[in-house]
């Protein structure tokens, strides 16, 4: 409602960083691999990039932080930036995306901009999901890419920082890159760590002493709101991998909980009960695509799940945040994923 | 508090545990009692249930709370007021009648029949308005016979999620057409002044006067502003105190439960079209300001038409839906006989809500069928 139309260039969305403060350790532990590591090989695009975006917006609390890359060193990480793009890509203007909050570094930024015609900065207000590549480029570029859309054919090519320095090490210094910045954060650990990891490490030895003894625990590669949950902790890391989150499971009732409000805040635990939509419109509120999630739910609840794609289905970016902040509980995200579906089966 | 209490949690903790088993292991008294013991072991403990979809994380705010700010909302708006002004000796007894009656006899008998896994908490909002909409001076039974009602047909329908039109609402329509008697008289006259025992036990003793909007109608009597807004003037036991029922309409939309758009146009609409009306028929009618603040229009703008479940979901049409409320209220109360129009004219634009909400829907999507 009140928090629409902020200087974050679209409607909705939710300031993560301020629910979900984690406080990460300075120093980074480095773990090597037991077999060979895997190199990082960047894929130069074959098409002609155009526009090049480089996020520096991290909106989720537990993806990596900005310092570790950079190393307060703005300026020293832009001139890296800019050797890449005399080397690769020319042509391209570059759009660097910096989390207003960070005054330090927009401001080097802005300094470096002054002299540099081929790039421009963009503060931006970082909530979620303000990094997804759909509204990146709605908020910067002004075009429309649908979810799920390669913006490469667009000519459009989205970096993060970490992605930014590895093609610079391996393309350029023509060194072999075969470790990655991990970030292992959540209430099941013992505490929120950067690790420096030679990519072919199982997950299990990453683990192994972190999490906390008592209690049951589950865990989650890229984030608990867009990753995935694995089971298998010999699973090898490998470049998709930018952080493993750890939450306690919590499967069990708690006393008292309003008194306890920090008990329950980033476990597994849906914190309430299954409840019929009650039209909050806490959904709508916060949809960053301007959609009625609610409106869905009811289409599948009358079992007319062919009708959801009527109301704009395909905009949807499967954020989460309608599951997310649901106060009825319900598995909205599931309900759009599943009418989704219905549509391509047709 | 959470010293005190630190010593009691696990041997309650330990306790419900023993009884949720001792019910699940009989399916008989799990039949008569599990809903009752859903309901309370649910406001002392956390759901068990954990996430299996994506995201894996939710937020911190359940329908349990929304009910409860609504509650809170209730009470400093209406409830203390009406302590002060009434006494509370009337004010406690009826809440205990509607909450007896409502929840605890028909809601829970309700759970035994139908089968339902809990009680849900919308009960208790339904039940907190009943005696708010009624005169100061209501039969008891009265109260707890509207209170049965506004259960039973919020259960017929479905229970929260699935209402039609607000159930405290018709269950006051019910009253009014089935004792016209009992819902025109018995408006008290507030007391004024600082409270002795006598007065804050009883309040005034039972000098009945006509509410300001039936006095405007049968001699054109304007009450003073000052009155209506700090709640001297006569009224509904709860309506009356109109500053408070402000104050705490604005925390509960600062909460984000109630949706600011319709409290907004309600009452736009209302001074918009009370303008309009002067502006052409002159004093026969009833002054802006004046409608503003009398009868029960604050207390349903900012908690009755508010009702999530029974207004349209889409936001634009929220302000159709509150601008049709304060249209018909100014009818109602310019050109019938009826001195009082906000109980019709919630339940009329909650019926109306329906094809408001489908006709939005379809403009915004174009959606051919």
């Amino acid at each position: 409602m009140l928090m629409g139309k902020k200087a974050g260039g679209f409607k909705g969305g939710f300031n993560l960083l301020d629910a979900y403060p984690l406080k990460f350790c300075n120093i980074v532990e480095d773990i090597s691999s037991d077999g060979t590591p895997e190199t990082f090989h960047f894929p130069v695009p074959t098409q002609k990039v155009e526009h090049v975006i480089v996020n520096l917006c991290p909106t989720e609390p537990w993806a990596l932080p900005n310092w570790v890359i950079l190393r307060h060193k703005t300026t020293a990480f832009l001139s890296v930036l800019k050797e890449i793009k005399n080397s690769h890509f020319s042509s391209a203007r570059f759009y660097i995306a910096i989390n207003e909050k960070e005054d330090r570094t927009v401001a080097d930024a802005k300094n470096f901009a002054c002299n540099e015609d081929w790039m421009s900065v963009f503060p931006l207000y970082a909530k979620y999901p303000q990094d997804d590549p759909v509204i990146l480029t709605k908020v910067i570029l002004g075009m429309d890419v649908h979810f799920g859309q390669d913006t490469e054919s667009l000519g459009v090519l989205i970096l993060d920082a970490q992605t930014v320095s590895s093609i610079y090490e391996s393309c350029i210094l023509r060194k072999n890159v075969n470790s990655r910045f991990i970030v292992l954060s959540g209430t099941g650990l013992k505490e929120n760590e950067i690790l420096n990891v030679q990519l072919g490490t199982s997950i299990g030895k990453i683990l192994k002493n972190k999490s906390k003894e008592v209690g049951r625990y589950r865990v989650f590669i890229n984030g608990p709101l867009r990753g995935q949950e694995i089971t298998d902790l010999s699973q090898k890391t490998d470049w998709s991998i930018n952080h493993i989150v750890v939450l306690e499971e919590k499967d069990r009732k708690v006393i008292l909980p309003m008194i306890k409000p920090d008990e329950l805040v980033l476990t597994t635990n849906v914190l309430g009960e299954l409840r019929r939509c009650v039209s909050c419109n806490f959904c709508d509120d916060i949809c960053p695509v301007d959609l009625e999630p609610a409106l869905y739910y009811h289409s599948y609840t009358r079992g007319e799940k062919h009708k959801a794609r009527l109301y704009n289905l395909g905009k949807c970016i499967e954020c989460g945040l309608c599951s997310f902040i649901c106060p009825s509980k319900l598995e909205l995200l599931e309900i759009i994923k599943e009418c989704k579906a219905l549509d391509k089966q047709k | 508090m959470k010293k005190f209490l630190k010593p009691v949690e696990p041997i309650l903790d330990k306790g419900l545990d023993t009884v949720e088993s001792f019910i699940h292991t009989h399916p008989k008294v799990n039949f008569l009692f599990g809903s009752l013991f859903g309901a309370f072991d649910g406001l002392l403990r956390s759901s068990k249930e954990t996430t299996h979809t994506q995201p894996f994380i939710r937020n911190n705010y359940d329908v349990k709370r929304f009910m409860g700010a609504v509650l809170v909302a209730l009470v400093v708006g209406w409830v203390l007021p009406a302590i002060y002004f009434y006494g509370w000796q009337g004010v406690v007894s009826k809440l205990l009648v509607s909450f007896v009656i409502g929840i605890f006899v028909v809601d829970v008998i309700w759970a035994i029949i139908a089968r339902e896994n809990h009680i849900s908490e919308g009960g208790f909002v339904s039940c907190l308005f009943i005696p708010a909409i009624l005169p100061p001076q209501a039969p008891l039974w009265l109260v707890g016979l509207g209170a049965a009602l506004a259960i039973i047909f919020r259960n017929i329908l479905g229970g929260v999620g699935n209402n039609l039109v607000n159930p405290a609402l018709f269950s006051r329509l019910f009253l009014t057409i089935c004792f016209p008697a009992l819902l025109v008289t018995g408006y008290q006259t507030p007391f004024v002044g600082m409270p002795d025992p006598h007065t804050f036990r009883y309040g005034l003793d039972a000098i009945t006067h006509a509410t300001p909007l039936t006095a405007f109608k049968a001699n054109g009597e304007i009450a003073s502003y000052l009155s209506l807004l700090l709640g001297t003037a006569s009224g509904s036991l709860g309506e009356t105190c109109r500053l408070a029922l402000i104050a705490s309409g604005l925390w509960l939309i600062k909460m984000r439960v109630a949706n600011w758009r319709i409290p907004v146009s309600y009452l736009g609409s209302v001074l918009v079209f009370s303008v309009f009306f002067s502006l052409i028929f002159g004093k026969t009618v009833a002054p802006p300001l004046f409608q503003l603040l009398s009868g029960g229009l604050i207390m349903g703008a900012f908690f009755m038409a508010t009702d999530p479940i029974t207004a349209t979901y889409n936001q634009t049409a929220k302000w159709i839906f509150g601008a049709g409320c304060g249209f018909i209220t100014v009818l109602i109360r310019d050109f019938t006989t009826l001195p009082e129009g906000v109980m019709y004219a919630i339940l009329l634009m909650n019926l109306l809500a329906i094809p408001i909400q489908s006709l939005m829907v379809k403009i915004r999507y174009r959606v051919q069928e």
